[in-house]
C-alpha cells in the first residue's frame, strides 16, 4: 500500500494552494459579508482549470482524476467554503451527469461552456416536498411536438443564481413516483424561469443558493437526458460522486479552521505559556486533528475508487458523513481554543464555524447517508 | 533557439529547521519543498521569451537533486518549458556552487543554448554564485539581479536593480546567462490543465556522475541555529543620559543611524 499523493497530484496541490493564498484567501471574509463570489474570481477559477479538472480534454477539461477534484475542492474551501461548494456543485452535479449521461452531441454542445466556467452550472431537483425523498417530486413535464413543457418550482438551487445551465428532474406521472422521473439539460435564461429569491443564509453565504419557479419551461427534446424514467436513477449515481466533492469541501473548512487554531494555540499566552501547553487544549487539538485525517484518507479512497471504476457507494457516504461531522467538530473546537476571539468575525472562525453546518445537511443529509452505508451493510 | 532555465527546490522558508546528523546542513525531514522564489521569475521570463519568439524555440528546464525536485520540474513544465532534465543527485545539497555550476556548465556546454536563465541566488544556500560561475565556464555574458528583460535580434537589454534603489540599463549579446530578482515579473499559476499537458512532455535523467568532474573548492562545515539571544537591557539614567546610550547601542549593534 501506499497513501502518498502522486508527484502529479502534490504538484498540483501546490498550484491550487498558491492560487488559493493569493487570489481567494485575502477576500474570503468579503465574500461572505458581501454574499458574492466576485465574477472575476469566477472567471479565473475557470482558467485554471478548477470547473471542469476531472472531464476529458475533448470536452475542454483538465483531463485529471477524482482525486485531482478532491484536492482542489478541499484546498480552496480551506480558505472559502463558498468558493468550494460553487466548484463542487457545479462539476459534480452539472458536469458530471452531462458527462455521464449525456450522448455525444449532448456532450459537445453544453460541457466546453461549463468546463471552463464560461457557464456555471446547478442541479435542479430539491422541492419544497422533495429533498431526502426525490421520489415526491411535484415539478412536472408534458411532452408537445418536439418540445418538453416544463412546471413547477425547485428550492434551494446551489449555483441557481448564475442563470446557467442547469440539470433539472421533473415527473411526468406523480403515481410513479421515481420511476416517472427524467432529467433534462436546460437554459435557466430561457423563457418561463424566474428566480423567487435567492436564500440568505447562516454560512456559506457568497454561494447562491436559489428558488425557481417554471412557468411553461419549453425544452426541446433533444435536451432530455439519459432515458426518459430513468431521472431518478441519474439523481441517484450523481449525488453519489457529488458527495465527494462537498466531503472535499467540509475537510477543507475542517483544515482551515486547524490550521487556524493550531497557530494561535501556540501564540496565545495564559497564565505565563502557551495555550498549547495546556493538556486540555492538547486534546482537542489531537482530537480535531484525528478526524481530520480520517476523512481525508476516506476520500481519498473514495476518489481512488472511482478512479479505478470501482463501486464506490459506500466509501462516498462515509466520506461526506465523516467530513461533515468533522468540519462541524474542528470548527466548534477551534472557535473555544480562540476563545472570545473566535467570536469575533476578523479572526474568521466564525465564518468557517457558520460554513461548516451544512455540510451535514445537503447533498443528502447525514441520516440519508447513514441509510445507504447500512442498507448496504445489511443487502 | 534554445533557452534553459536552471531551477532549485528549496525547503519552505517558513519550515523549523534542524540540523542533519552530520551538523553541517538541515535536516530534509518533515520539510515541504518549493520551487526557489527567484527561479519561479527565472521560469516565468524564460517562458515569456519562449511565447514571444514562438515556434522553433525550445526552451529547457534543468534541476539537480534527487526526485523530490521533479515536482518543481514538472510545475516549469506546467508553467509552460517543453522539456527537462533533471541531474539525479541523491547529495546535491552536499556539493558546493562550483560543482553544481560546473554540472549545469557539463550538461550545457555543447547543446547550443542562446540564453540561460537562473534566479539570482536559492533562498536555502544562497550564494549567488551557481548563476554567473555557469556563465563563465560557458563563456557568456553575464548580468545579473534583472528586474526587467527584452530580447530583440541577439541582444539582451536587462534592467538591473543596483543598490539604494538605482536602477541600470545593461545590453549583451547571446549567448549569455542572466540572474533574476524580485521585480521582474509575476509568474503565472499552472492551470489544470498545463499541468496535465506537463504529464506528457518529456524528462531526460541524467544520473549526476555523468556530468560530475570537478571537486568542492569550499565545504559547509557547521549549521546550527545562532545563538540564543540574551534578555532586553535595561537602561537607567536621566533622560539625556539614556538618549546617548541609546543611540550608542544603534550605531553599535544597527544601520538605522549609520
Amino acid at each position: 500500500m501506499n497513501f502518498d499523493l502522486s508527484q502529479d497530484h502534490k504538484v498540483l496541490q501546490s498550484a491550487v494552494r498558491d492560487f488559493v493564498e493569493k487570489e481567494i484567501k485575502p477576500i474570503a471574509m468579503k465574500i461572505d459579508e458581501e454574499h458574492m463570489i466576485p465574477d472575476a474570481l469566477v472567471k479565473m477559477m475557470g482558467e485554471m482549470g478548477f470547473l471542469g479538472s476531472y472531464f476529458p480534454e475533448e470536452y475542454s477539461g483538465a483531463g485529471l482524476d477524482m482525486l485531482s477534484y478532491a484536492i482542489v475542492v478541499e484546498e480552496v474551501s480551506k480558505a472559502c467554503g463558498s468558493s468550494g461548494v460553487l466548484i463542487s456543485a457545479h462539476t459534480s452535479l452539472c458536469n458530471g451527469p452531462i458527462y455521464t449521461f449525456g450522448t455525444p452531441e449532448q456532450k459537445k454542445k453544453w460541457l466546453p461552456a461549463l468546463n471552463t466556467g464560461e457557464i456555471i452550472g446547478c442541479f435542479l431537483l430539491t422541492e419544497p416536498n422533495a429533498g431526502s425523498d426525490a421520489g415526491g417530486t411535484a415539478t412536472m413535464y408534458t411532452r408537445e411536438g418536439d418540445e418538453f413543457v416544463i412546471n413547477g418550482g425547485k428550492i434551494f438551487i446551489t449555483n441557481g443564481g448564475y442563470l446557467g445551465t442547469g440539470v433539472l428532474f421533473a415527473s411526468h406521472d406523480r403515481a410513479l413516483k421515481h420511476k416517472g422521473i427524467s432529467a433534462f439539460i436546460v437554459d435557466l435564461k430561457s423563457p418561463g424561469v424566474t428566480i423567487l429569491k435567492n436564500e440568505n443564509k447562516m454560512g456559506i453565504r457568497g454561494s447562491y443558493t436559489t428558488a425557481f419557479a417554471f412557468d411553461n419551461l419549453r425544452v426541446p427534446v433533444e435536451n432530455l437526458l439519459g432515458q426518459e424514467g430513468k431521472g431518478f436513477n441519474i439523481a441517484m449515481d450523481t449525488l453519489n460522486g457529488g458527495r465527494i466533492g462537498i466531503a472535499s469541501q467540509a475537510l477543507g473548512i475542517a483544515e482551515g479552521a486547524f490550521e487556524r487554531a493550531l497557530a494561535y494555540s501556540k501564540e496565545r499566552k495564559q497564565f505565563g505559556q502557551p495555550i498549547s501547553e495546556f493538556q486540555g487544549i492538547q486534546f482537542k487539538l489531537a482530537d480535531m486533528y484525528a478526524r481530520i485525517e480520517t476523512s481525508k484518507l476516506m476520500i481519498y479512497k473514495a476518489a481512488w475508487l472511482k478512479d479505478n471504476k470501482m463501486n464506490y457507494t459506500m466509501e462516498s457516504a462515509m466520506c461526506k458523513m465523516l467530513a461533515s461531522e468533522a468540519a462541524t467538530y474542528v470548527t466548534k473546537e477551534a472557535m473555544q481554543i480562540f476563545g472570545g476571539y473566535g467570536f469575533i468575525c476578523d479572526y474568521e472562525i466564525e465564518r468557517m464555524y457558520r460554513d461548516a453546518k451544512i455540510t451535514e445537511i445537503y447533498e443528502g443529509t447525514n441520516e440519508v447517508q447513514r441509510v445507504v452505508i447500512s442498507k448496504m451493510l445489511l443487502s | 533557439m534554445k533557452l534553459l532555465v536552471c531551477i532549485k527546490q528549496v525547503p519552505d522558508l517558513e519550515s523549523r529547521f534542524k540540523p542533519d546528523a552530520a551538523g553541517t546542513w538541515y535536516n530534509e525531514a518533515d520539510l515541504a519543498f518549493r520551487m526557489n522564489e527567484y527561479d519561479e521569475y527565472a521560469v516565468e521570463q524564460a517562458v515569456q521569451l519562449r511565447e514571444k519568439l514562438g515556434e522553433g524555440t525550445e526552451l529547457t528546464v534543468l534541476s539537480i537533486g534527487p526526485d523530490r525536485v521533479v515536482e518543481a520540474i514538472k510545475k516549469s513544465l506546467a508553467m509552460g518549458c517543453d522539456n527537462a532534465a533533471h541531474i539525479q543527485d541523491p547529495a546535491a545539497s552536499g556539493k558546493d556552487p562550483w560543482q553544481i555550476a560546473s554540472i549545469i556548465a557539463a550538461y550545457a556546454k555543447d547543446k547550443g543554448f542562446d540564453i540561460v536563465f537562473t534566479g539570482m541566488q536559492s533562498q536555502d544556500r544562497g550564494s549567488a554564485q551557481v548563476g554567473v560561475t555557469v556563465a563563465e565556464l560557458l563563456g557568456f555574458a553575464c548580468t545579473t539581479t534583472i528586474v526587467g528583460f527584452d530580447y530583440d535580434n541577439g541582444t539582451i537589454t536587462a534592467k538591473r536593480e543596483l543598490e539604494g534603489g538605482i536602477k541600470g540599463i545593461v545590453k549583451l549579446k547571446t549567448p549569455a546567462l542572466v540572474t533574476c530578482q524580485l521585480g521582474l515579473n509575476i509568474p503565472r499559476y499552472p492551470t489544470l490543465p498545463n499541468i496535465m499537458k506537463a504529464k506528457k512532455k518529456e524528462i531526460t535523467v541524467i544520473p549526476v556522475a555523468e556530468l560530475l568532474a570537478t571537486e568542492a573548492l569550499a565545504a559547509t562545515t557547521s549549521f546550527h541555529p545562532p545563538a540564543k539571544k540574551g534578555g532586553g537591557i535595561v537602561l537607567e539614567g536621566d533622560v539625556g543620559e539614556l538618549v546617548d546610550k541609546v543611540i550608542a547601542i544603534l550605531k553599535d549593534k544597527t544601520a538605522v543611524l549609520r
